[in-house]
C-alpha cells in the first residue's frame, strides 16, 4: 500500500510542477523573453533558431530541399505493379 | 483528329504546394504575436516531458493551434491565447495519459491527434499511474532538479510546488523573504525560457 501512495505521488508531483512551470512562463514579459534569446545567441528574426517546431520543422525535411514530386515523376515505375 | 493530351509529369505546378504550419497561420491571423509562438514553444517543452519519445512537443504545440483554429477548442471571453492555448496543451498531455492506460489493455497505438467525444466517455480501466509512468515521473522530477542544481532556492521552491504549496506557504516554510522568493522565480523563469528556446527536438 505505501509503494502505490508513493507511485501515484511521483506523478501528481511532476504534474504540479509542470503546471507551475507552464504558469511562469504564460507570465513571461517580451523583455524575458529576449533577454534569454540574446544569452542564446538568438537574433529572433524570422528564420532564427528560437523558431524551430514552430514556424518551421526543427529536423530538416528532404522535400525542404528537392521538389519530392518532380523526382517521383522522373523515377523509374515498377511495370509489373 | 485525336485530341493532344498534356504531359503532365514534366508540368510545372501551378500551386504552391508548401504545407503551411499551424503555427504560420495563426501568426498570419494575429492570433498570437512572435513572442507568444515563443513562450508557447516553451510551454509544450514543458508539458512534452516524460512523454514517449514519438510525442514530441513540436507535434503537442501543432495540434493545440491547430484545434483553435479549426474551431474545436474555443478560447472562452477575457482568457488571453498563451494561456488557452497553454490549457490545451495540458489537456493534450493529460489525454495522452488517459489514451495510454486504455490502449495498454489491447496495445492500440496512441496518437496526440486523435479528437473526438473520449473525453466524454466513463473510463472503466485501472486510472492509477501504472509502475512505467511512476518511474517516468521520478526521472523528468530528477531531471529537473538538475536544471536548477546550482540554485538551492529554487530547489526548495520546487518541492514546495510538488507538494501542493502556495507561493506564501513556501515562503513560509523555507524562510524565504518576498524578494528572494520573487528573485529566485525570475532565475527560474529564466532558465525554462533558455532551455524552451533551444532546438532540440524534445
Amino acid at each position: 500500500m505505501r509503494t502505490k501512495v508513493k507511485t501515484i505521488a511521483s506523478e501528481v508531483r511532476l504534474t504540479r510542477v509542470l503546471d507551475a512551470f507552464a504558469q511562469e512562463l504564460v507570465d513571461a514579459s517580451d523583455e524575458e523573453i529576449s533577454a534569454a534569446a540574446t544569452d542564446l545567441g538568438m537574433d529572433l528574426q524570422k528564420w532564427s533558431s528560437a523558431f524551430a517546431g514552430v514556424t518551421y520543422p526543427s529536423r530538416p525535411q528532404l522535400g525542404d530541399f528537392f521538389d519530392l514530386e518532380a523526382l517521383q515523376a522522373r523515377l523509374p515505375t515498377d511495370k509489373k505493379s | 483528329m485525336p485530341t493532344p493530351t498534356p504531359d503532365t509529369a514534366h508540368m510545372p505546378s501551378l500551386v504552391d504546394k508548401r504545407v503551411i504550419r499551424p503555427a504560420q497561420t495563426a501568426l498570419a491571423l494575429d492570433l498570437v504575436n512572435e513572442m507568444d509562438l515563443l513562450r508557447l514553444k516553451a510551454i509544450a517543452r514543458v508539458y512534452a516531458r516524460g512523454l514517449p519519445p514519438e510525442v514530441t512537443w513540436e507535434d503537442m504545440l501543432q495540434e493545440a493551434l491547430t484545434r483553435v483554429l479549426v474551431g474545436s477548442r474555443l478560447r472562452p471571453e477575457g482568457v488571453p491565447m498563451v494561456a488557452f492555448v497553454a490549457g490545451i496543451l495540458r489537456s493534450l498531455r493529460a489525454d495522452y495519459w488517459r489514451r495510454a492506460i486504455r490502449a495498454s489493455g489491447n496495445h492500440d497505438t496512441v496518437r496526440i491527434d486523435h479528437e473526438n467525444a473520449e473525453s466524454l466517455e466513463v473510463v472503466m480501466s485501472d486510472p492509477a499511474p501504472g509502475p512505467e509512468r511512476a518511474l517516468v515521473a521520478l526521472q523528468e522530477l530528477a531531471a529537473i532538479r538538475e536544471l536548477f542544481a546550482t540554485d538551492p532556492t529554487a530547489l526548495q521552491i520546487i518541492d514546495g510546488l510538488g507538494q501542493g504549496l502556495s507561493a506564501e506557504q513556501i515562503r513560509r516554510s523555507t524562510r524565504l523573504s518576498k524578494t528572494d522568493y520573487e528573485s529566485a522565480r525570475k532565475r527560474m523563469r529564466r532558465t525554462l525560457i533558455r532551455e524552451g528556446l533551444t532546438c532540440e527536438p524534445r
